[in-house]
């Protein structure tokens, strides 16, 4: 048992650190959001440069392969600084998959222009009313030469600028999981704005062709890549929310010890710094099974419960340390004009994002029923 | 960042785990359930407290001089978390916490007598600390020790003075400095033992355990009963309460519980059909206490790993403790709900569920939040060692 970081992973957190913190001051961040995609191309290609967009992609394919849990590491940065770059979808659920699960001619195509910031490939892992990417709803016909795909995805990031989108789809028999073009014919992309200020995207498929050499993997290849981007989008949400709510715990103990009223320090109540205290003891706790679910994938060991516990807190965690607050702040947390409220946007949409707190308690539920009921 | 046990500390769990239940005899368990025994004092408690001494698992934390086995916290946690889970009244503060500090600060001749009976299992030590008037804030403690010669007179009460009914010796506070402005600087720790002149109890009957009111009248006590400096008791007391905390929220006997309630309800019709377990209810508090009991686990191990480094965290020590004490509350609930009215029957009636275990243990739930540190005190520190807060008032 070690819960030791390694030398070389605290270096290259605090490289990522360095450089998410240049580029996010808040009047880049506000410059950043009046554009139309939110997408801070600047800082991806800084990212790019210090090499931390190949972190788990293989040194042959330009990356460093630092893993999976250096990965996650890079998440919480972004997190932390509420950074404009879409490090999930792109470098963890699409390249992380293919990095794992796709053909090599495919990750030649693809891999090494996600580490050099050159191209992005993101992920559309949600349905309407399911975000189980190895259950989609989205129909995969088999054709000549390929499969033809119809059907809805719902808050798909990255979108709009990424060269592929990689898609599950079922055939109704077996699961396919393909790379989509997003000027293909039948692909249509429509706006959404969310929570967090981005904007995402539904993207809509009519009979779209996907050729063979598209098909990242099919049968059970493809629902092991599915149960895999699950479980790594998961941790590293959860990852990301570490960085969000400690950030936001830090931000309200130092303005509630700052912050006068009544002739002292908000802070020195007890109902206030208490609060303050909770949200430490609650993102400990984050902290402690997100790395554990983090070390296990990056081990390549089964992972599934606990992502799914990392989730559940992830979802509770940023809940309440967000309330706790924008409470302890006072007017000043909801004001635009103070950094606290993009934290508190963000901690919204990745509670809401990969499966909600409620909703994974009941399969957690199920699971445990199954695993004591079987004989 | 490797969270898992080491084929070496998996084996250690096993080794434990097998001695303890030649230890958990059925004739102590008869015994336990005498509410006098059930915190241990009794004949059959003594012989397999003497036993485990015998065999070599009393003091394995200890340094080889003193007849341990240098283990690390992390195997250290091993032990404690499976002898908890066994549900053997081992004195823990006897040997983790008191012990090494007597050993480390008293005169040579109480030392051997102490340090060598506590080994070979033969000795009991009760805390004296808590007083009617002295709580959360300990240092306002008044049970007095004036010098006299070679003796010290000591004249007081204490409250709370758990095990006193059997233990062999109280590991005492007392003020041998009056001056309330140095609070926590006039106190200074004695070895008493209960057989001498002066010293008497007097049951005190809580919702779970029986504890005691101890007094203390004139009694004359020699000087090499006390340990450490005169006036330099207040390092001693604090100096092992990490090490004391680590033995009171363990993951593996709240972890039995968790299974034993999933197994009672995959076993249990549901009036509507099915099992219990297959209720959506039932899973959702299953699931709550599964995914708590998680951090449990790894709160336990983190700190264990810390203390190896030498890097307990301040902050980290009150985030297990605040974290510990209340999800072990709430776990008894969520357990006890989904047992329903059969979460009442206690330990020997007709239809008491895991031998009523959890009943019993709803009752001492709460003293873990006011006890050890109140939470509140707690929270004031994770606030100001976690985030430099300023001090509340
Ligand atoms: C079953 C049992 C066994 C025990 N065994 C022992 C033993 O063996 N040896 C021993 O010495 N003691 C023992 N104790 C005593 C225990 O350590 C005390 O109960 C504990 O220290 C709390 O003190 P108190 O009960 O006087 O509560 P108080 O100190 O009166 O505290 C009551 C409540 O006041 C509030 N409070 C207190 N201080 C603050 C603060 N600074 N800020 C905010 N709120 C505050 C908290 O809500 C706290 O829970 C035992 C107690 C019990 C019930």
């Amino acid at each position: 048992m070690d819960f030791n970081i390694a030398d070389e992973l605290k270096s290259v957190q605090e490289l990522a650190r360095q450089i998410l913190a240049d580029f996010t001051e808040v009047e880049q961040l506000k410059q950043v959001e009046q554009q139309e995609q939110g997408f801070d191309e600047k800082l991806w290609g800084a990212l790019a440069d210090a090499g931390l967009l190949g972190i788990d992609i293989e040194e042959t394919l330009g990356g460093t392969d630092l893993g999976f849990y250096a990965l996650t590491a890079l998440c919480e940065e972004v997190g932390r600084t509420v950074a404009p770059v879409p490090a999930i979808p792109v470098l963890v659920s699409a390249a992380g998959t293919l990095r794992r699960f796709a053909a090599a001619g495919q990750k030649e195509n693809w891999l090494p222009g996600i580490a050099d910031g050159s191209l992005l490939v993101t992920a559309a892992t949600e349905e309407y009313n399911n975000d189980n990417p190895a259950n989609p709803n989205c129909r995969a016909e088999a054709v000549e030469g390929g499969y033809a795909l119809s059907g809805t995805k719902t808050c798909v990031p990255a979108a709009s600028q990424s060269r592929r989108i990689l898609v599950p789809a079922t055939t109704g028999e077996e699961l396919v999981v393909a790379l989509v073009d997003p000027a293909a014919a039948g692909v249509s992309l429509s706006p959404q704005v969310v929570t967090s200020g981005e904007t995402r995207h539904e993207l809509h498929l009519d009979k779209v062709q996907v050729p063979d050499a598209e098909v990242v993997a099919t049968g059970g290849k493809a629902l092991d890549a599915m149960n895999w981007v699950q479980q790594a989008t998961r941790t590293a949400l959860s990852a990301m929310a570490l960085g969000v709510c400690d950030k936001m715990m830090r931000m309200t103990g130092q303005y509630t010890s700052e912050r006068e009223q009544f002739g002292r320090a908000i802070a020195t109540f007890q109902a206030v710094s208490h609060r303050v205290a909770d949200c430490y003891i609650d993102v400990e706790c984050l902290r402690l099974v997100t790395q554990q679910a983090a070390s296990l994938i990056d081990q390549g060991r089964p992972a599934d419960e606990a992502s799914t516990i990392a989730k559940i807190w992830c979802g509770d965690v940023t809940h309440r340390v967000s309330q706790a607050s924008q409470h302890c702040h006072g007017g000043t947390g909801v004001d635009r004009d103070y950094p606290l409220h993009r934290y508190c946007l963000w901690a919204r949409q990745i509670e809401l994002s990969a499966g909600s707190s409620a909703q994974l308690t009941a399969q957690l539920g199920q699971a445990i029923g199954a695993a004591y009921s079987s004989p | 960042m490797n969270i898992e046990l080491t084929a070496e500390q998996k084996a250690l769990q096993q080794e434990v785990r097998e001695y303890m239940t030649t230890v958990m005899t059925p004739e102590l368990l008869e015994e336990m359930k005498i509410p006098e025994y059930k915190e241990g004092g009794g004949p059959e408690f003594r012989k397999q407290y003497a036993r485990m001494g015998a065999d070599g698992w009393i003091g394995l934390s200890w340094s080889r001089e003193l007849g341990g086995r240098e283990l690390s916290h992390v195997e250290q946690y091993i032990f404690t978390d499976e002898v908890v889970r066994s549900g053997f009244a081992y004195p823990f503060l006897t040997t983790e916490a008191v012990t090494p500090v007597i050993a480390a600060n008293a005169n040579e001749e109480v030392r051997e007598e102490v340090v060598g009976g506590v080994r070979d299992g033969k000795v009991v030590i009760a805390i004296g600390y808590s007083e009617p008037n002295a709580g959360t804030d300990l240092a306002s403690l008044t049970t007095k020790a004036v010098r006299d010669g070679d003796d010290w007179i000591i004249n007081g009460q204490k409250m709370w003075t758990s095990l006193a009914n059997f233990a062999d010796y109280v590991w005492l506070a007392a003020r041998t400095d009056p001056d309330p402005a140095k609070k926590h600087k006039g106190l200074t720790m004695f070895l008493v033992p209960t057989d001498i002149a002066g010293f008497s109890h007097t049951p005190v009957h809580t919702l779970g355990v029986r504890t005691n009111a101890t007094y203390y009248s004139d009694i004359r006590l020699p000087d090499k009963y006390r340990v450490g400096e005169v006036n330099g008791g207040w390092k001693l007391i604090t100096g092992q309460l990490n090490i004391e905390r680590l033995s009171l929220f363990t993951h593996g006997q709240v972890d039995a519980l968790y299974q034993g309630v999933c197994h009672w309800a995959a076993e249990t019709p549901s009036p509507s059909g099915g099992s219990l377990i297959d209720q959506p209810w039932v899973q959702h508090n299953l699931a709550k206490v599964r995914s708590g009991l998680e951090v449990v686990k790894l709160i336990c191990w983190k700190q264990a790993w810390a203390m190896d480094q030498g890097a307990l965290d301040m902050a980290d020590a009150s985030v297990a403790k605040v974290y510990g004490s209340e999800f072990f509350v709430e776990l008894y609930r969520l357990l006890l709900e989904v047992m329903g009215q059969a979460g009442t029957i206690s330990a020997d009636s007709p239809g008491a569920v895991l031998r009523g275990k959890i009943e019993f243990r709803w009752r001492v739930g709460s003293i873990l939040t006011f006890g050890g540190g109140a939470n509140e005190v707690q929270r004031d520190i994770i606030a100001m060692a976690g985030l430099w807060m300023p001090r509340t008032r």
